[in-house]
């Protein structure tokens, strides 16, 4: 009890000393000299890396069809080989000798060969097929088609189909322009037909193997290609039209007795029609 | 048409061309599958030139390059008077009218061969050569405008019948046989290639004839047994086909069914106009 009593009596007196001091104040010391500078501090550590961008938009495609007719009056094509590409491919050069793909489709209707030379060539755009033969006299189904925008204007369409009553016989276009077209508007082609030159024009069961060739017991896969060449340049050149076994026994021997093709499987130029139609 | 027919088959003849101003670049492409092309004429000239016109006779000139290949004095003189030289005027010269070049050689199956020719600036071109073997067909670019714009041009051409010799298919160097009256046959029927660069495609002999068979004249009446008519199947028309045989010792025709044919286009001719 008695300690907080006298606690309390020396508070006002330490008051007195501090404040009751009378005299005036000295004058301040100089300014010091700067310290010295202090050390670097550690760097901060990384960042953390920033986020994915986001997907890119994919760019425009234009889009055509191809839609084969065959205006022959018995000779049914195969499945047609339908390329687009930039100028400086071709799928056969007419006075060159044919490519082993050409002499396939030509020889045999298959067209495997001649889409993966196209595929690896660095002018290749876009191929397709056509969905199986296209029959005599028939108009075939459209193919679709894409090609980046950007290349509509150089743009080259080459189709090859066989004429399968035939040794080496084929149809189609080769690198026709068709750069620049509108939506909407189509262009037509009339077509020739070359000779491979790969296969001499026999006309017999054993080297050809469309239907013709089947009713006579030949026919089929096997009639079709053969490695070997043959005809008489091994050179891509317009077809003469087939000779038929029509008058082959009578005193002008116009025919080829070893024909197994009649007058019905001759033909004259153009032997397709090819519509091709930018729809976008 | 009666021409001095002496030459039995077509002798390769050489050529160069004078290069000169305003030079175009002419490429020339044979479709087919086994017809020659003989030496090329090529005319450059204005609208009073007309070296062919389906449906029009042809002339003593077209005869003879249809029939022989021949177009000018050096290929053969007894065409001197009748032939182009003797139409058109000297060769590789400003006739006013026209300037004409003959391309030597011939251009083979599946084969291009590429010129530069001077047009002295003449507005049209035209384009002859004969196929062989035939009697008288040829392959014809008809009087297209030459191009102003640098660029390349393609044109593709067809086959002619030049209507001056019936198309009897006959061998032209076969002895068994002479023209109507005992003459022998020289450069009458289809004749072939003879020397470097002849066809793999031999000509047979003892065909009966096509369009007119040996024997008998153009009306089917009886002459004598080994005698061929000479007759004219004019005016020039597109040519219907050679039909051929497959026998080279008998049939119709010495020329061979299998080899022989062509269906049109026959050529392809490219034209380049160089950028001036």
């Amino acid at each position: 009890m008695n300690m907080n009593k006298l606690t309390l009596a020396l508070l006002p007196l330490v008051a007195v000393l501090a404040t009751g001091c009378g005299g005036d104040d000295g004058d301040n010391g100089a300014t010091g000299p700067a310290g010295v500078a202090g050390v670097n501090g550690t760097n901060g550590t990384d960042g953390v890396d920033g986020t994915n961008g986001s997907d890119g938009i994919n760019g425009n495609l234009a889009v055509f069809t191809v839609q084969l007719t065959n205006l022959t009056y018995a000779q049914p094509f195969s499945p047609a080989a339908i390329v687009l590409h930039e100028p400086g491919f071709n799928t056969f050069i007419d006075g060159e000798s044919a490519s082993l793909g050409l002499e396939q489709l030509a020889e045999a209707g298959d067209p495997s060969g001649v889409m993966s030379e196209a595929l690896a060539a660095t002018q290749y755009l876009d191929a397709v097929t056509t969905d199986g033969a296209t029959p005599p006299k028939s108009i075939g189904g459209a193919t679709t088609l894409l090609v980046p925008l950007l290349d509509v204007d150089d743009l080259r369409l080459s189709l090859t189909t066989m004429l399968v009553n035939t040794n080496d016989a084929f149809t189609g276009l080769n690198a026709a322009d068709i750069s620049n077209m509108d939506v909407g508007q189509s262009i037509s082609f009339m077509a020739p037909s070359w000779d491979a030159g790969t296969e001499a024009n026999t006309e017999t069961a054993d080297t050809i193997p469309g239907p013709a060739a089947g009713a006579a017991g030949g026919g089929g896969a096997s009639a079709g290609f053969s490695a070997v060449r043959d005809d008489l340049f091994d050179l891509v050149h317009f077809h003469q039209g087939v000779v038929t076994n029509e008058n082959a026994t009578d005193a002008s021997k116009e025919g080829l007795s070893s024909s197994i093709l009649t007058e019905a499987d001759r033909w004259d130029n153009p032997t397709a029609r090819i519509v091709v139609t930018r729809t976008r | 048409m009666k021409l001095i027919k002496t030459a039995a088959a077509i002798a390769l003849a050489c050529s160069s061309s004078a290069l000169m101003a305003q030079t175009i670049q002419i490429e020339i492409t044979n479709l087919t599958h086994a017809q020659h092309f003989t030496p090329r004429l090529v005319i450059a000239h204005d609208n009073s030139v007309d070296a062919f016109e389906p449906g029009v006779e042809a002339s003593s000139a077209l005869a003879w390059l249809a029939e022989a290949g021949v177009i000018d004095d050096a290929q053969n003189p007894d065409s001197s008077g009748q032939n182009f030289e003797a139409l058109l005027g000297p060769v590789d010269t400003d006739n006013t009218s026209n300037t004409w070049h003959r391309f030597g050689g011939l251009v083979p199956p599946s084969s291009s061969l590429s010129y530069p020719f001077d047009t002295m600036d003449k507005p049209y071109l035209s384009i002859l050569s004969m196929l062989i073997p035939t009697n008288d067909a040829f392959v014809g670019l008809d009087s297209v405008k030459i191009p102003t714009e640098p660029g390349t041009y393609t044109y593709m051409l067809h086959a002619y019948d030049a209507g001056t010799e019936l198309n009897d298919e006959l061998n032209s160097m076969r002895t068994d046989i002479v023209e109507q009256g005992g003459t022998p046959l020289g450069g009458y029927g289809a004749p072939g290639v003879a020397g470097a660069g002849a066809s793999p495609v031999p000509l047979g002999v003892g065909g009966t004839g096509v369009a007119v068979k040996v024997g008998f004249a153009q009306d089917g009446t009886a002459i004598g047994a080994n005698e061929v008519v000479d007759g004219t199947d004019g005016p020039v028309h597109i040519h219907r086909n050679i039909l051929g045989d497959t026998s080279l010792t008998d049939g119709a025709s010495d020329l061979i069914s299998t080899e022989h044919r062509w269906l049109n286009p026959v050529a392809r001719v490219t034209i380049t106009i160089p950028a001036s």
